[in-house]
């Protein structure tokens, strides 16, 4: 559906030197994908998210949506397309001077659509989608956060995209909106069958709703996958960071020696990962009653990663080198991922 | 004070002249003076239609009209008033060197008022698809609203007094009638109503401006 190939962008500082916002990014994104990217601010994420609809033009390389190489499309072709890639802002950028309706109806008007009482029943569908059916009179300025953002996701829908594009949507909300927020876009997603592209510096943004993800730092893409992947064994040093600060378990079994004294531990420190179906299965219970070793679960999550269940287990193995390495056997068979931490 | 010697018909004609002056001349005003300011923020730099050559040119026109002191231009004016509108003198004499003198004003106010408008906003309606000139007015206006009928307030007024400068040049109005009576024929009771009537007036364009201003908020 999308596919960023070798894009390039570069800005020219204030002082003459030329800084790179993106450095040969490439990504592929699916249909009916929820794509997060992650970073840091300032790590080019934005300037990235912004070239997919080209409010941003890249300095060198393609952007293909559908196949079609949107960097050489003429200004006819860009509107049209623009009118098929909506888009939400951290600080919903609505009309103050429009009414709800009216700014949902707004991208409907102004890109000619003439029949009133068609736009009318458009906007009307797009205000019970989003929840905000007795609100349609109210200016946005009556409006909460979360309420202003679900204006933004009307509009943005107004015109029936076949990708949404979400610039850091939920970063000015708390949690809780964050939360009922993160549930409408995937609500969305799947009524619709809409691509949707987020841009968010919150990993728990990226867990709540993402299929996949790709981490952004110093605009070059270090790592991307799929996000259970991703989330349970990050590789760069930054996913780790990012990672950690939305999870203490994962921070904890990054470095083990500063939740638990090495001392006071006699076995083996494992940690355990799954993910999908074997989650609520009774493996280990089976591998253990088989085992001569001696098993302390030190701490333990298990949950879902959007709607992929995952487990992750921090244990002590006591017992034989031997009797310990049968049990690794065992894990690997029921593809239980395992790692000795010390 | 004897307002006895006070001709009271002169004061409501003059009034009344003052008012056609200073409202005929802000309609020509905006006329120009609101096109001019669009095309400045919408060409300068960053800005929708970004045209650096074309900023620069209107930029320094603007800046050329505006460092020339109203007293002068009205005097400069004459000649060119005479072919426009066959006089320089009265009422409609004074309206030409009054738009002149207010249209570049205005402008800038306009230009200032539409960059206080949010750029995110515009940014999400290009995101959309919409074309630039609908943009503009569908978008960039009604969100400045606000600002533009604050800024015509401010240019009434300078109009109000603009006006009451021409009468220097034998324009009509209220200045007219300061500066033939109550200077040059030492009548201190005609100069004082003409100036209270001025104070009254803009004291009525202000609070209007500002109602409507108010009316129109909606942050």
């Amino acid at each position: 559906m999308i596919r960023i190939e070798n894009l390039h962008k570069t800005y020219r500082a204030a002082d003459g030197r030329e800084v790179a916002a993106l450095a040969d990014v490439s990504l592929e994104i699916g249909a009916g994908e929820v794509f997060g990217i992650i970073g840091r601010s300032g790590a080019g994420k934005s300037t990235l998210i912004r070239t997919l609809n080209l409010l941003e033009r890249p300095s060198a390389g393609r952007v293909l949506i559908d196949g079609e190489d949107i960097t050489k499309l003429d200004s006819e072709g860009l509107y049209a397309l623009r009118r098929r890639v909506g888009m939400i802002f951290q600080h919903f950028n609505l009309l103050d001077a429009k009414t709800v309706a009216d700014n949902i109806d707004w991208p409907l008007k102004a890109t000619g659509h003439t029949n009133a009482a068609e736009r009318a029943a458009r906007v009307k569908e797009l205000l019970a989608l989003v929840g905000l059916s007795e609100q349609g009179h109210k200016y946005p300025s009556q409006l909460s956060g979360g309420q202003k953002q679900r204006v933004g996701i009307a509009r943005a829908l107004a015109n029936r995209p076949q990708i949404l594009l979400c610039d850091e949507a939920t970063s000015a909300l708390d949690p809780e909106t964050t939360q009922s927020i993160l549930r409408l876009l995937l609500d969305i997603n799947r009524q619709l069958g809409l691509t949707i592209v987020l841009i968010t510096h919150e990993m728990q943004v990226i867990r709540t709703i993402c299929d996949r993800v790709a981490v952004i730092d110093g605009g070059r893409i270090v790592e991307s996958g799929k996000v259970a992947d991703v989330f349970l064994h990050p590789r760069h040093p930054v996913t780790r960071s990012m990672v950690a600060q939305s999870d203490a378990l994962a921070a904890a079994s990054f470095d083990p020696a500063r939740v638990y004294m090495k001392d006071k531990l006699r076995g083996t420190l494992v940690r355990l990962t799954y993910i999908g179906d074997v989650t609520y299965q009774p493996i280990l219970s089976r591998i253990m009653a088989g085992a001569k070793v001696q098993v302390t679960i030190l701490q333990g999550e298990v949950s879902s990663i959007k709607d992929v269940p995952f487990g992750q287990l921090l244990l002590e193995l006591e017992g034989g080198e031997d009797d310990i390495r049968a049990v690794f056997a065992e894990l690997d068979r029921h593809q239980i991922h395992h790692e000795v931490l010390q | 004070m004897d307002l006895s010697v006070i001709d009271w018909s002169d004061i409501w004609i003059a009034t009344w002249e003052t008012l056609v002056m200073t409202g005929v001349s802000l309609f020509f005003t905006i006329l120009l003076g609101l096109p001019l300011g669009i095309l400045l923020f919408v060409t300068a730099k960053r800005q929708l239609l970004e045209q650096g050559f074309v900023y620069t040119v209107l930029s320094f026109v603007v800046n050329v009209l505006r460092s020339v002191p109203f007293l002068i231009l009205l005097i400069v004016m004459i000649p060119v008033t005479v072919i426009l509108i066959g006089t320089s003198l009265g009422v409609e004499g004074a309206i030409p060197p009054l738009v002149v003198g207010t249209a570049p004003f205005f402008a800038r106010l306009v230009e200032n008022v539409l960059r206080e408008v949010d750029r995110g906003v515009i940014e999400a309606c290009q995101a959309m698809g919409i074309r630039t000139a609908r943009i503009i007015f569908g978008a960039l206006l009604p969100e400045a609203l606000p600002g533009l009928i604050a800024a015509v307030t401010v240019t009434a007024i300078t109009l109000m007094s603009y006006a009451a400068m021409s009468g220097v040049i034998g324009g009509g109005g209220l200045g007219d009638l300061a500066i033939r009576f109550g200077y040059q024929r030492f009548q201190t009771e005609v100069m004082v109503i003409t100036v209270a009537l001025l104070v009254v007036l803009v004291q009525i364009i202000q609070y209007s401006g500002d109602r409507l201003v108010l009316y129109f908020t909606r942050k």
